[in-house]
């Protein structure tokens, strides 16, 4: 009984070897083709259009739509303010986050995509995978679309003040606004696939910080402070 | 009989000591379960990334299906029970105007000039068509529904899909025949419940589509209509009703034809169209 073992263990069969090897082979390539399928790596849709619900494609979507909220409270602001600082303040806002909203609709366009999420869920595409997204957010009456952006009543009441409640609650919602954009837009500015879609994000980053300064300040000489 | 059986059996039991010599090993057990495991879990990691990207792909080619594109410009020619109308974009009216719409509630046309805001507006109140029309010209979808028809959960299933949706608007329509319509420029469904999934789909094909509303880029914005939207009127327009083309007074007609608007020679204002 002993013997038989030994030889065995000395040399096992070639069918055996076989089928051993043939299982790794194949639970490598199973696990290569998994990966495949799950990773996508940072840069790799330089050429093509990129892909619905990819980081361009998210980011530009959803930035439409947070940036076309600030555009209607600076124009809500440059309506009725009276205030030199803020009417232009006002202005620069709009103008400028206008015409990023312009750059984002063309490339959505060109990718044939949609101009905004259609099925009311933003964000799905701040994660790894694309799949679930952690931070995506679903719409909801009542409730702010994405951070940062201001509620229906919210944006009533703001319509419903003037002289310096009206510029104080207004540096207050574009304060949050600014704020609340940001992780989107540095998101994007690390993760798009196209280099002018991280470089927009950047850019709205940069320049974000230094309106925000502005703003704080702005407020600070009212006696206010930003919202909670 | 007997010996064939005998014969069998001795066979057997041959190539069953035979093999006990040759390759008599007790088999390989650890290996055989550590292969099978191996595989098991290559496999089981394979099969769900497989599955979920599977899941996805059959997602996005159902979302696709209702996005226009250059070679699906416009996806809701596939909804069952659409109805589409070709409008121009075009003439203003007067607040105080009446526009005889061919179609209710209308879905393009001349239009008053203050567009109804459609940033993702909730009006609790039914507004005046003549402005819900000029919100349709800048892109955006309304859908009104029959306030006695619909309430409570399927009013809110509706909201959640307009209230800060930008280019959307939602407005009770008194005696709608249907319990909710969509509209988009030219475009018009009518369904029966909020839980019909060609809202969605209407949605998707039609709000923003530049393949199909006149004005690609105009805003939805109108804070001065917001603070105080124009009331809905429930009275059929009278004779005095702006006509579908716009009427004959070529005069008010923003922006067409503008040598058109010097009096015409005598005689030729009262003649009929030719036909």
């Amino acid at each position: 009984m002993t013997s038989p073992e030994a030889t065995e263990t000395e040399r096992p069969s070639g069918v055996a070897r076989t089928l051993v090897i043939t299982a790794a082979v194949l639970a490598v390539l199973l696990l290569g083709a998994a990966i495949g399928l799950l990773v996508k790596l940072p840069g790799s849709t330089t050429s093509a259009a990129p892909a619905s619900g990819s980081v361009d494609v998210g980011f530009c979507q959803d930035m439409s739509v947070h940036h076309l909220q600030g555009i209607q409270m600076a124009n809500i602001a440059r309506d009725r303010t009276t205030d030199p600082d803020v009417r232009q303040l006002a202005f620069d806002i709009a103008s400028t986050q206008l015409e990023q909203v312009g750059r984002m609709k063309g490339w959505l366009m060109m990718w044939n995509e949609h101009e905004q999420s259609p099925n009311g869920v933003y964000m799905s595409w701040m994660n790894d995978a694309g799949i679930h997204g952690h931070g995506a957010t679903t719409a909801e009456p009542g409730k702010p679309l994405m951070p940062g952006m201001a509620t229906t009543d919210e944006l009533t009441k703001l319509r419903g003040l003037s002289g310096r409640d009206l510029e104080v609650y207004f540096l207050q919602l574009m304060i949050r606004h600014h704020t609340g954009g940001a992780p989107m837009a540095e998101f994007a500015a690390h993760r798009a696939g196209q280099p002018f879609v991280r470089t927009l994000a950047d850019n709205m980053l940069k320049s974000q910080t230094s309106e925000l300064d502005v703003m704080k300040d702005l407020l600070a000489k009212r006696g206010a402070a930003p919202l909670p | 009989m007997v010996s064939g059986k005998k014969t069998k059996a001795t066979r057997s039991s041959v190539a069953a000591a035979r093999s006990s010599v040759v390759a008599s090993k007790p088999k390989p057990w650890g290996t055989i379960i550590a292969v099978i495991a191996v595989l098991g879990l290559a496999g089981g990691v394979f099969g769900y990334a497989y599955s979920q990207i599977h899941a996805n792909n059959v997602k996005e080619a159902a979302l696709a299906k209702w996005k226009p594109s250059d070679t699906n410009k416009d996806p809701s020619t596939q909804l069952a029970g659409i109805v589409i109308k070709e409008y121009k974009g075009s003439r203003h009216v007067e607040p105080t105007q009446r526009v005889a719409y061919d179609q209710t509630p209308a879905f393009g046309g001349p239009h008053d000039s203050q567009w109804a805001d459609c940033t993702g507006v909730v009006y609790d109140k039914a507004v005046r068509t003549e402005n819900m029309v000029h919100g349709l010209e800048h892109g955006a979808v309304w859908i009104a529904y029959n306030p006695d028809q619909v309430k409570d959960d399927a009013l809110n299933k509706l909201k959640a899909k307009a209230e800060g949706q930008q280019y959307t608007m939602l407005s009770p329509f008194p005696g709608l025949d249907k319990p909710i319509s969509l509209q988009s420029w030219g475009h018009q469904l009518k369904v029966d419940n909020a839980d019909d999934e060609r809202i969605d789909q209407f949605i998707s094909s039609l709000r923003r589509n530049p393949n199909t509303y006149p004005e690609v880029g105009a805003s939805c914005e109108n804070s001065q209509f917001l603070a105080n939207p124009a009331p809905f009127v429930a009275e059929k327009p009278g004779a005095d009703a702006v006509p579908m083309d716009g009427g004959k007074d070529e005069s008010k007609t923003e922006g067409q034809q503008p040598n058109m608007s010097t009096p015409p020679p005598s005689g030729s204002a009262s003649t009929p169209p030719s036909s």
